[in-house]
């Protein structure tokens, strides 16, 4: 596959703390392997496009939330995204997204079912986790950093894998674990965004998203950036 | 402890840390008093004529500018440049006069209004902004409409081209609504009052819930942001009666001409994604500095970075500083525009020769770190 189709999910929702970069990242990264892409922005009223290869979610509030949830549970949707999980597509959901995704959340002091592709449940925690993060990544094996902003914590259900053990900071709120993965769906409090954080992990999502192996990417200010912030968060 | 002796040791600690620490010494006396006498704000207000100013962006220069409008009506005393917490405020009310001008943080307006009981409060914007601290615009947003629900004595004026400002004025029993024909609003997709799908058409927005911009009580052409907040505070002026002042947009902008041997600077406060984009607008010149810092008040998290379009960059000299300067490089390549970094902004001032002109985009601690220098 040369071309990969990156669907950014509710951006006017769910862009409120800088995910949207993350479908910048992994158009920015392809280019270096010689892969075209395309980003297409779905809005709370358009259907889920059927051919998508990464599906992403991002950040949002309470009430953007539940909208989003809403959009995601109407007409085909749900559909289409369950089958775009058969065909072997890539989600990467990031707080907000991420609740959605899973069982059960809580939003606007009410508990709601979520999609259900992620076997987790949120509940809301005692205080809101804010500051740097850094942990090291379970599918990858290195260490990861991004920025966390939630009062929601996650447990994890028997089919779902922690995404990331924590290093510093509070993941899913037991500063133990950050978020979760199944398969190709990812799931993260992680925000920086966490691709432009850590470049290796948009280049592993393309890996998965096209089935290919990649050669190393030479961009020294990814990595100089990257390594930096690992080292500044203790 | 009495309230005047509270003030005379308030203003002793004033004073004490500009001579002897050589601080700008601004806050310390509101600090002082509202630890000796916590009631101050209140006391102090007590038969005075107050006039809050908040909003995401545009408070320190719509403060100024309602200052010289009112300063024609009787005295006024206002809140030291940029200190806008409650110590700010107390440190403004120390002073005698009829009228006070307070420049007050989003967080902050709403033990202020309770206490300091403003004649009128003047709300400018509310965007996504130093999201470490205030978590979600849509909870500023709440604070604000149930303080103006409590205050049937104040007048609340603002651009309800911001359905935020919209929302915190429909809870207020007096308000003055104004639009500049409505424009686009980076966090405006969810009604802030009822929490539906916000219905934009063009630049405007009408919820069934009955939010809407379309029928303010005064309409304006539209302009830029510091043409906005003169007319805004124009507006709060003739309320009191005071007379129009001309509206001079670079008056109003937050930027400062600097010479920096023989280097001509124009510094410019950037601190969230709504100021950086009305800044990348000012930009003419070919040669620009950013600064980026992740200081309480700059916003600890940089993420919001990737929500600012910088293709107004695109084909000049970039050069980066800060202590987040690799934060905005890594930033503006993926964008495909490659910044010089520089170690700090003597660095990054020093590449440029006598006679040239650039334009310093600077994050809120950077900028006044420049401009007190």
């Amino acid at each position: 596959m040369s071309q990969i189709r990156i669907i950014r999910i509710h951006n006017e929702l769910l862009g409120t703390y800088g995910d949207q970069g993350n479908a910048e990242v992994l158009a920015f990264r392809a280019k270096f392997h010689g892969i075209t892409t395309t980003i297409t922005d779905v809005s709370y009223n358009d259907p889920l496009p059927t051919n998508g290869d990464i599906y992403l979610l991002g950040g949002a509030e309470d009430a953007a939330q539940l909208l989003s949830l809403e959009a995601l549970q109407r007409g085909d949707n749900l559909e289409i995204l369950n089958f775009a999980i058969e065909r072997g597509a890539v989600i990467l959901a990031v707080c907000a997204g991420f609740q959605i995704i899973g069982n059960k959340f809580w939003a606007n002091g009410k508990e709601v079912d979520g999609l259900g592709l992620l076997d987790v449940d949120s509940v809301p925690g005692d205080k809101r986790f804010v500051g740097d993060i850094k942990t090291i990544s379970t599918v990858l094996g290195f260490e990861l950093t991004g920025f966390e902003n939630h009062l929601g914590r996650t447990i994890l259900g028997p089919t779902a894998q922690a995404f990331a053990k924590v290093i510093t900071g509070y993941g899913n709120g037991d500063s133990k674990y950050d978020g979760a993965v199944s398969g190709n769906i990812f799931g993260t409090y992680m925000h920086g965004p966490i691709l432009a954080r850590n470049p290796e992990l948009a280049d592993l999502l393309l890996t998965r998203a096209t089935g290919r192996k990649y050669a190393q990417i030479t961009d020294p200010l990814a990595l100089k950036y990257a390594t930096w912030r690992r080292k500044v968060i203790k | 402890m009495r309230l005047k002796l509270s003030i005379f040791i308030a203003k002793l600690a004033g004073s004490l840390s500009k001579s002897i620490l050589r601080k700008s010494g601004e806050t310390i006396p509101g600090l002082v008093l509202l630890t000796l006498y916590p009631q101050a704000i209140r006391e102090l207000a007590k038969g005075r004529k107050i006039i809050c100013v908040s909003g995401t962006n545009g408070k320190t220069s719509t403060t100024k500018a309602l200052v010289s409008i009112i300063s024609k009506l009787g005295t006024v005393t206002t809140s030291p440049s940029g200190s806008n917490l409650d110590r700010g405020v107390a440190a403004a009310l120390m002073s005698k006069s009829e009228y006070a001008v307070l420049e007050v943080d989003e967080l902050h307006l709403s033990r202020i209004i309770e206490e300091a009981k403003p004649a009128a409060v003047l709300l400018l914007n509310l965007t996504r902004d130093q999201l470490h601290r205030m978590h979600e615009v849509k909870r500023v947003s709440d604070r604000w409409a149930v303080s103006a629900a409590s205050a049937p004595e104040s007048i609340f004026i603002g651009d309800i081209d911001d359905p935020f400002v919209a929302h915190a004025l429909a809870s207020a029993a007096q308000s003055l609504s104004i639009s500049f024909g409505g424009r686009k609003h980076l966090d405006g997709a969810v009604c802030p009052n009822c929490g539906i799908y916000l219905k934009w058409i063009k630049n405007n927005y009408k919820c069934p819930c009955g939010l809407t911009n379309t029928n303010p009580d005064e309409l304006f052409e539209s302009g830029g942001a510091a043409y906005r907040n003169a007319t805004l505070a124009n507006a709060v002026g003739k309320i009191f009666g005071g007379k129009s002042i001309q509206v001079e947009e670079k008056s109003l902008e937050r930027s400062e001409e600097r010479d920096y041997a023989g280097v001509k600077a124009n510094l410019r406060l950037t601190k969230n994604p709504a100021s950086w984009t009305e800044a990348l607008h000012s930009v003419t010149g070919n040669d620009v500095i950013l600064i980026v810092n992740s200081r309480e008040v700059d916003g600890i998290d940089t993420s919001w970075l990737w929500d600012i379009k910088f293709a107004e960059l695109a084909g000049k000299r970039v050069i980066v500083c800060g202590e987040r300067g690799l934060d905005i490089a890594y930033r503006l390549h993926v964008e495909g525009i490659e910044a010089e970094i520089a170690t700090n902004f003597e660095e990054a001032i020093s590449k440029f020769s006598k006679g040239e002109f650039v334009h310093v985009l600077a994050a809120y601690t950077a900028f006044h770190e420049l401009i007190n220098a």
